[in-house]
């Protein structure tokens, strides 16, 4: 039985094809541009110029869909204001959950729409055409931000925003618009109307936006074409399964984390100082920790406006594990309109659970090394459910990384790029550790007047060699954009 | 006092890139690409909403970044030197050879190869003296001492002589070796193939033994093959030779990608090729789905068609005082299904000249 919902010439479906802080039209254009225009404004004028550039940069990437960002900013502006206005009254009531379906809404419609109506068609037997809905890039981080506001808001937490060009800039805020972090309004609410400015936090800010350019096009860039290989390769091997799993873990984490540095650093250099959303994740010794240290800005949005209202773990055993459920239910679901992210997250659920019940106390009695390698062996695994198309390839990935497809341990081809991608791999490893930093800050220390020549000479040449890759690269865009 | 340094750096290197990358003009044509660049993009109002402008714009961008080749070749320097890869985007540089790596091994397109082969022969070849050769690659000669990926010749070949019907397989992958190959580009040096001749003579009975004395040599100098780009990388670049002759020069050269007079014009050298974008273009001005050369200086009547690729352009005007036509037909361009439309397949000689990579990836023939 066919049935028609809306008949379209043509599916919006689309790559991720914009402007991201690695492209050379961002680096070489778009980010002198504003620098200059803001700097030579007056301190007062700025937010005149990062809003439109902020609007710009979304623009760039999402023309039809900028409109869109301007109506969520409006509407929950005025949510706020309402809030206010009304505090303590039911209607503060009826308008915070009014901004909360409005904000759902907007994702599940934007998000989620396609992939309900093929999970109807498909347990229906029915096939329904419509036209597939392009995901606005950001949505998923910029409706959490803007529900955090209004709700911080109805929680006495904050001040509504009285100045629509001052929210309007805290939710479009180009460093951390379309991949985060999720920057709480009351981190930067006084930053909004008075931002200080200094040599060193102008510094800080390059040198923090340099090493996560030079994350994302040096590391996960190169790193990422390992899945690549294993995915196509004609000569599969337990190795070359394995080479591919490592291979995304180091990616998506240079990939996500560079992001957070780039916006962190891109950030302090307009004045503003957000959180750390990575704290080097892959040291964990349970799952617990690593998400503690892994996207912390999203840990602690499900944690202060999912968890906790549910109860948290300060009710029975039994509304605790529903707790934890549905919160991981959401957090893989926000990663993802598929069943791959929802079992993701579910499967994170179901191990925090059990660390929590009994775990946690077995892991702290061992020797470290066996809880790291637990925590990463899940980890992992866990990013081949992420990453696959859907279960199915997920399950048949994770069989022949445990040798059970009828395939050699080696093959020429896996040893191959395991030899040609070795020392990237260590270098990743390494950099996913605090002790890159922990060396710099010691010799930046030791040495103050060679470091005050050195350090900039070594950024200048990380930016040279970093745009020597994306020359010579084809386009390559940050891993969560499909949120 | 550092982080100061730190912040004018970092400003004076993003400014001086925008300043310059607007006030440097643009190229149209890539030499080390070999390819056309992007023009600047259209800007209208549906450019701009249907996101096109700004991909195209990136593209642009990317193409005429200043110092373009220079940054890859820090690209190219970081990847070998740093990271210590094998290769750089599977090309990679061994005793002053740019090699580029072909793999997988496809040995579904290899069958597919000995199928298309047997289709002309039996649609148009029956009864005539067809002959196929196979040109290795330049990997070829170092995949026994070698840590990159290889395909897989031996099964290449078997399948070829088990597969090909009705056909002379002779073998010259005998007769080269790597210095036989251009270093910076992936074909095979004319003034090299003397034997490669004389074994295609020996089993297509010629009557003359190839000798290189009665050939002129001519030389263009530097020549920049086609991996010289690619490998953004310091390599010294090679000296193109061509071999002439009185048969050659007076050839007489029907190039059916040209039309009218340019047609008639044209040589079995194009001279006006050297220093463009691809100097190898000399040989028979480079790719064209069907070329006929006459030798006016031979009365015998005999003729050969070659179905062939680039390889062979440099080949047939040493073969031409053989024949009083060679015929050469590259099915990369034009379907064999129309080939009656050009050729009476009458009593020529035949001879199928690939190279291995063309036979890899035989999804190219049409």
């Amino acid at each position: 039985m066919k049935v028609s919902l809306h008949k379209a010439p043509v599916s919006l479906y689309r790559g991720t094809e914009i402007m991201v802080f690695s492209s050379i039209t961002f680096l070489y254009f778009f980010l002198p541009v504003v620098l200059v225009l803001y700097f030579i404004t007056p301190n007062k004028y700025r937010n005149y110029i990062l809003l439109p550039a902020s609007l710009f940069f979304y623009f760039c990437g999402e023309p039809k869909y900028t409109l869109l960002l301007i109506i969520s900013i409006i509407i929950n502006y005025f949510h706020g204001i309402l809030i206010e206005k009304h505090r303590g009254t039911k209607i503060a009531e009826y308008v915070l959950v009014s901004s909360i379906v409005f904000n759902l809404l907007l994702l599940g419609i934007f998000k989620y729409l396609n992939f309900l109506i093929s999970n109807i068609s498909h347990m229906f037997n029915v096939d329904i055409e419509f036209a597939k809905i392009a995901l606005p890039i950001g949505i998923s981080f910029y409706t959490f931000q803007a529900m955090s506001y209004v709700i911080d808001v109805y929680r006495g937490e904050v001040k509504a925003q009285k100045k629509l060009l001052n929210l309007a800039l805290y939710i479009s805020l180009f460093p951390q618009l379309i991949a985060g972090p999720i920057v709480r309004y009351k981190t930067i609410d006084s930053e909004l109307n008075d931002r200080s400015y200094s040599f060193d936090d102008f510094a800080y800010g390059v040198k923090r936006f340099v090493v996560g350019l030079a994350k994302k096009v040096l590391l996960a860039n190169s790193l990422g074409e390992l899945w690549k290989f294993a995915m196509y390769t004609e000569q599969p091997s337990v190795l070359f399964y394995w080479l591919g799993a490592i291979g995304f873990t180091l990616q998506i984490y240079f990939d996500f984390s560079a992001y957070s540095d780039m916006a962190i650093g891109l950030g302090r250099i307009f004045g503003f100082h957000f959180l750390e959303n990575f704290n080097y994740p892959y040291i964990s010794k349970s799952i617990t920790e690593f998400w503690r240290r892994w996207h912390i800005s999203l840990g602690t949005w499900f944690r202060d406006y999912l968890y906790i209202p549910l109860g948290g773990n300060k009710t029975t055993k039994s509304k605790w594990l529903r707790n934890i459920f549905i919160v991981w239910f959401c957090t893989g679901f926000w990663h993802g309109a598929d069943w791959n992210f929802i079992l993701w997250g579910i499967g994170f659920g179901v191990i925090l659970a059990a660390e929590k019940l009994f775990l946690l106390n077995f892991l702290e009695k061992i020797p470290s090394l066996f809880s790291h390698v637990y925590t990463l062996v899940i980890i992992i695994f866990s990013f081949v459910v992420f990453n696959s198309s859907n279960i199915t390839d997920a399950a048949q990935y994770m069989k022949g990384m445990l040798g059970l497809l009828y395939i050699p341990v080696f093959s020429k081809e896996a040893l191959y790029y395991l030899d040609s991608y070795k020392v990237l791999i260590i270098l990743a490893i390494i950099c996913s550790t605090p002790i890159p930093l922990l060396i710099a800050k010691k010799t930046s220390k030791d040495n103050k007047p060679l470091s005050a020549i050195l350090e900039p000479i070594i950024y200048v040449v990380l930016l040279i060699v970093i745009t020597g890759f994306l020359i010579d690269s084809s386009f390559n865009p940050f891993l969560y954009f499909r949120f | 006092m550092k982080n100061k340094i730190i912040t004018f750096t970092f400003l004076i290197f993003l400014l001086s890139m925008l300043v310059l990358n607007i006030i440097v003009p643009d190229k149209n044509l890539s030499e080390s690409e070999r390819r056309k660049l992007e023009e600047f993009p259209l800007l209208t109002s549906e450019t701009l909403f249907n996101r096109e402008f700004f991909n195209k714009f990136e593209k642009y961008e990317l193409d005429h970044m200043i110092f373009r080749d220079k940054f890859r070749s820090v690209k190219a320097i970081t990847e070998f030197s740093v990271f210590n890869k094998h290769d750089n985007n599977h090309i990679f540089i061994k005793n002053g050879y740019v090699f580029k790596m072909e793999y997988p091994y496809n040995q579904n397109y290899v069958y597919d190869m000995s199928k298309k082969m047997n289709e002309i022969y039996d649609t148009y070849l029956n009864g005539m003296n067809v002959y196929y050769s196979i040109i290795p690659d330049k990997n070829y000669f170092i995949k026994d001492n070698d840590k990159h990926l290889f395909i897989n010749y031996d099964d290449m070949i078997s399948i070829l002589n088990d597969e090909v019907k009705d056909m002379e397989y002779i073998n010259i992958f005998d007769c080269l070796s790597l210095d036989d190959y251009y270093k910076t580009d992936i074909h095979w040096k004319q003034e090299n193939l003397g034997k490669v001749i004389s074994d295609i003579g020996e089993k297509m009975h010629f009557s003359n033994d190839f000798n290189d004395n009665v050939f002129e040599k001519k030389v263009f100098s530097p020549f920049y093959g086609s991996y010289y780009g690619q490998a953004a990388l310091p390599v010294k670049p090679d000296v193109l030779t061509y071999l002439t002759n009185d048969s050659i020069e007076n050839a007489i050269v029907d190039n059916y990608e040209y039309t009218g007079d340019d047609r008639s014009s044209q040589k079995v050298y194009a001279i006006d090729r050297f220093g463009s974008i691809d100097s190898y273009n000399v040989f028979l001005s480079g790719a064209t789905p069907f070329i006929e050369i006459e030798n006016p200086k031979n009365n015998s009547g005999k003729e050969l068609i070659i179905f062939r690729d680039s390889y062979a352009s440099s080949l047939a005007p040493l073969l031409l005082s053989e024949y009083s036509k060679i015929t050469l037909i590259d099915l990369r361009y034009v379907s064999f299904k129309m080939l009656d439309e050009l050729v009476d397949f009458e009593n020529q000689d035949v001879l199928f000249l690939f190279n291995t990579m063309v036979v890899n990836n035989s999804n190219i023939l049409k």
